[in-house]
């Protein structure tokens, strides 16, 4: 009896240590690590949803690192083709129909990306959060089984970044449950929420999440993937203009 | 033999104030006259200056250098040097009041719920202070301290379409000489009201080492802003700026900057002297009316003189030095009258219940007239010279007159 309780007395504070050690910043690089991979591939599909029409695209993504993004649509075919590259921050779109590519310019990455709640700046600097912002852990909690961290992240005062704070949820696997956008004012402006968790590519991903508006309810872009690899070997020419424009795959 | 000049001269002052009612009467239409075209030539010269002036302090300056293609592509890639050597010398000399560097670059400003596209300038506050390029109407917070100030100073339209606030953060983005994004996030840390809305809408201020480490150009700049006080004056400077600038920069003054500001300036000087010349000849009626009348009424005085040998070349002249009399008189009291109540107004005359209309002209809600030496001189030329003319026919008249028939007509 007493050596189940000094066992039991052990475990919680090994456990509460282990969770005492891990910082926040560490936790949020795990997550983008977790859901980047050293490099992936991606397939799945988005729907934009407005209150009178609803459009769905199928695309493929490769990543690497965490400023090599690579998307391109496969479905419907008006828009098979349509690429788009991030390198470094920078962006550049490929549309087949021009046989063109253009750089995205400054003015308009916080413009949507393919009409969807997503900014041109969301896709090329998703990972700006990890080294842009001050991060700490608000909580910890357990929820089926896992333990779910809460971070607010802050962003620096020279951060090109809008925001006034995020707040993101993180469960100890490494799957970013929500992301929450906050304005200066403490309002919350949108929302990013995985609203289903499966195992794929070895590992746990959020296999649907959405984008939504806090003051447009009845608008939202839902990111469904269908199948993930992680930590392949992509060629080295994977992220140059010409793969943009002449995908060899 | 004819009477002496003095003789004619005090002849004609009497018989002025024979009948001093009617004298009177056209001394106040002819003052009246006056006074009004000096009056409403100040207004006219006070909108047109205060509309060029407003161009130029958003322009700014009298004078403008960039590099030889800037204006063709107003991107970073077109950016110059600092002025150094000549130049820096000729822009420190006399009769350059004030110079300024800045960087001018296309960005996009976003807060959490919109992004607009501005024009950046990247000032040096003291050296704008010359130009009177700084927004003068600082509505929240403070204006920028340095060069080096990090913050922002926006237009307080814009921070209503940005719905952002004083001490928000914002993100200004723009493009370096190598085509890569740009952007740092920054603190508005003024908001000013400008003279025009669109002005608010379109320029934000930042300092300009920040922006130059912003855009990675190091010291170089897009424009150099010189003024010399004296819009109207910049033709006798400018060449030896441009000399001194060589044919890397582009030097234009601001009729060539801003060619709908120079042809208004021109048309409105000429629109003034038309207006003048108006007045005039609706006041010329009078003159001519009441001389007229005066000839009737003295049909038999005219008579009598010419029966006692007064030749008609003299009744003529005595006729016109009345006209030249009353002239004068009515020239100095009605450029007194004008001065004196343009002098109360001098502070400026509040317009603002027209405001609206007037911005769409460059015109802000305060009308400052400008009385111009120059112009109660042409009003003085115009009224003698148009009076003496008009006032020629009566007095032909008078000395045709036949002596006979005029002491017998009852």
């Amino acid at each position: 009896m007493f050596r189940r309780l000094v066992v039991c007395l052990l475990a919680c504070w090994v456990g509460g240590a282990l969770a005492q050690e891990i910082t926040a910043d560490e936790i949020i690089r795990k997550a983008m690590d977790h859901y980047r991979g050293l490099s992936s591939y991606s397939e799945m599909s988005m729907t934009i949803h407005r209150p009178d029409w609803e459009r769905t695209m199928t695309m493929r993504a490769w990543t690497e690192g965490d400023k090599h993004t690579l998307v391109r649509v496969i479905e419907p075919k008006k828009d098979a083709g349509n690429g788009t590259l991030s390198v470094d921050g920078n962006m550049w779109t490929y549309t087949p129909k021009i046989n063109r590519v253009i750089k995205i310019p400054s003015s308009m990455m916080s413009q949507s990306w393919l009409g969807s709640d997503f900014s041109n700046k969301d896709v090329s600097k998703d990972t700006n959060i990890i080294d842009q912002y001050d991060h700490s852990l608000l909580e910890h909690y357990e929820q089926a089984g896992h333990t779910v961290y809460v971070i607010q992240s802050i962003p620096h005062e020279e951060a090109a970044v809008v925001w006034g704070k995020e707040i993101l949820w993180v469960r100890d696997d490494w799957v970013l449950l929500e992301q929450q956008f906050w304005d200066q004012d403490g309002a919350l402006v949108k929302t990013l929420k995985a609203l289903e968790i499966a195992p794929m590519g070895g590992r746990n991903v959020a296999a649907v999440m959405r984008m939504s508006n806090q003051d447009k309810p009845d608008e939202w872009t839902e990111l469904r993937t269908s199948a993930v690899e992680f930590d392949l070997e992509l060629p080295a020419n994977q992220f140059t203009l010409s793969n943009l424009r002449n995908p060899r795959e | 033999m004819s009477l002496p000049l003095a003789a004619l001269g005090t002849l004609a002052w009497r018989n002025l104030w024979r009948n001093h009612r009617r004298t009177l009467i056209m001394l106040a239409a002819i003052a009246i006259g006056v006074w009004a075209m000096i009056f409403m030539a100040a207004l006219m010269r006070g909108m047109t200056d205060q509309m060029v002036r407003n161009g130029l302090q958003t322009l700014p300056g009298e004078l403008q250098l960039h590099q030889r293609d800037y204006r063709r592509d107003p991107s970073v890639v077109n950016s110059m040097e600092p002025p150094a050597g000549e130049l820096l010398q000729v822009l420190q000399s006399a009769p350059v009041a004030g110079w300024a560097g800045r960087v001018r670059v296309p960005a996009v400003i976003s807060s959490e719920r919109g992004s607009r596209s501005v024009t950046l300038l990247g000032i040096d506050p003291e050296a704008e202070q010359a130009l009177g390029s700084l927004p003068e109407d600082l509505f929240e917070g403070r204006g920028l301290e340095g060069k080096g100030d990090r913050g922002l100073v926006i237009g307080a339209s814009l921070a209503r379409r940005l719905e952002t606030a004083l001490g928000k953060r914002v993100v200004i983005m723009s493009q370096d000489p190598d085509n890569n994004v740009a952007e740092r996030g920054a603190r508005v840390v003024g908001i000013y009201r400008g003279r025009l809305q669109g002005d608010e809408d379109r320029f934000v201020y930042a300092g300009r080492a920040a922006v130059q480490e912003l855009l990675g150009i190091g010291q170089q700049i897009s424009e150099i802003a010189v003024s010399g006080n004296d819009y109207r004056r910049v033709d006798e400077w400018y060449p030896r700026i441009a000399a001194a600038a060589g044919s890397g920069l582009e030097t234009l003054t601001w009729t060539e900057l801003d060619p709908f500001l120079g042809s208004m300036l021109a048309v409105q000087d000429g629109f003034t002297l038309v207006f003048m010349v108006v007045v005039f000849l609706a006041l010329s009626f009078g003159l001519v009316n009441t001389l007229v009348m005066a000839i009737f009424e003295r049909v038999r005085e005219i008579g009598l003189m010419q029966a006692l040998g007064m030749r008609p070349g003299l009744i003529l002249g005595q006729i016109m030095l009345e006209s030249l009399f009353l002239l004068c008189l009515g020239l100095v009291a009605g450029n007194l009258l004008a001065v004196l109540t343009i002098a109360p107004l001098a502070s400026g005359i509040d317009i603002s219940s027209v405001a609206q209309g007037m911005e769409m002209m460059g015109m802000s809600a305060t009308l400052y007239p400008a009385l111009h030496v120059q112009d109660m001189l042409m009003s003085t030329a115009v009224v003698i010279i148009l009076g003496l003319l008009a006032s020629l026919a009566p007095a032909w008249r008078a000395s045709r007159l036949d002596p006979v028939a005029a002491l017998t007509r009852d």
